[in-house]
């Protein structure tokens, strides 16, 4: 196949995406413009910061699995970018751990 | 996950274009940068909640100082500059010339406003008594968010070299395909930092009656 020949499947799988991005583009806003009513709702601290990084976490994986085509793509792309995530993710967990000291002298820091 | 027989590529050894490859690595090296920043700025908010001393003296809340209706229409604008950026990528992938280029101004329309409401922003902290070097809070946010816009601005700077270069007949095929993919990797990737960067910064500032931190001093508005 040159450069120039599109075949037929793949237009269609083309025309296939283009609408999983128009669905998932509304989501994305409905699902922020769910956050920002949550943050004003009277309920528990602890269940709302739940339920907010739950469709934080939603919107992110849903943006690289469709936006960015992991989802298509090679799974090497995904272990590659979910290695990254999970170095991050264990720093952050790490330094929780670190300073998860209940009196921390911070004039240490100052 | 489905395969979708593409336009051929030089053979690899992994299967997958070179320019793909480096641009994913990169961005799980990013991951691990941005993931420090985030820790960083959650670690000193938990042992510094306070805010920060104005000019005048006064402690202030940082509740107080974050503008949410500002953050969300940011959010927004940044979400739907990814959607448009898929739709151009797709456009690409089609031959569309056309409408990638109509996409693609979309997406760096779309991105300046968010520079512009993040310049706003920094702008009105700044005005409030916040600077880089009064608080901690300041240090960390600024930090944050700063590179973060940096990465924007690139992004955006980087989309109107592709728009432009797209006038000189060269981005086409598979390989001008390809570029555009790419350049919308890097965009996209963007948009999911923001998206953690809303929830962990803004939006946890809005919790409780003082904020998830608490104040840790009496308020002052």
């Amino acid at each position: 196949m040159s450069d120039t020949a599109i075949s037929k499947d793949f237009l269609q799988e083309e025309v296939r995406r283009y609408h999983h991005f128009i669905t998932l583009a509304l989501w994305l806003a409905a699902i922020t413009g769910v956050e920002i009513v949550l943050i004003f709702l009277p309920a528990p601290t602890a269940i709302i910061l739940t339920v907010l990084c739950l469709l934080s976490a939603i919107k992110f994986f849903a943006v690289i699995l469709w936006f960015m085509h992991l989802i298509y793509d090679h799974r090497l792309l995904f272990w590659l970018f979910v290695t990254g995530l999970a170095l991050a993710f264990a720093t952050f967990t790490a330094l929780l751990a670190l300073f998860a000291v209940e009196r921390v002298d911070t004039k240490w820091f100052s | 996950m489905s395969q979708v027989s593409e336009p051929a590529h030089a053979p690899t050894s992994t299967g997958i274009e070179h320019k793909k490859l480096i641009m994913w690595l990169f961005l799980a090296s990013d991951c691990m940068f941005f993931g420090t920043l985030i820790s960083t700025h959650l670690l000193y908010r938990k042992l510094y909640p306070t805010g920060f001393t104005d000019a005048e003296g006064h402690q202030r809340f940082i509740q107080n100082l974050f503008n949410i209706e500002l953050t969300s229409f940011s959010t927004f604008i940044l979400l739907m500059s990814s959607f448009l950026m898929a739709l151009a990528v797709s456009a690409m992938h089609k031959g569309q010339i056309k409408s990638f280029r109509r996409n693609v101004l979309g997406v760096i329309f779309f991105g300046l406003i968010f520079l512009g409401c993040q310049v706003f922003e920094f702008t009105h902290f700044f005005h409030q008594g916040l600077t880089i070097q009064n608080s901690v809070f300041g240090s960390t946010f600024y930090v944050l968010t700063g590179t973060h816009g940096t990465h924007v601005a690139i992004g955006v700077l980087w989309l109107i070299l592709l728009y432009f270069y797209s006038f000189t007949g060269k981005l086409g095929g598979h390989v001008g395909a390809l570029d555009v993919e790419v350049a919308g990797l890097y965009w996209h990737f963007v948009d999911i930092v923001w998206i953690i960067i809303f929830t962990a910064v803004y939006l946890v500032e809005y919790l409780g009656p003082s904020g998830f931190w608490g104040t840790g001093l009496p308020l002052t508005k």
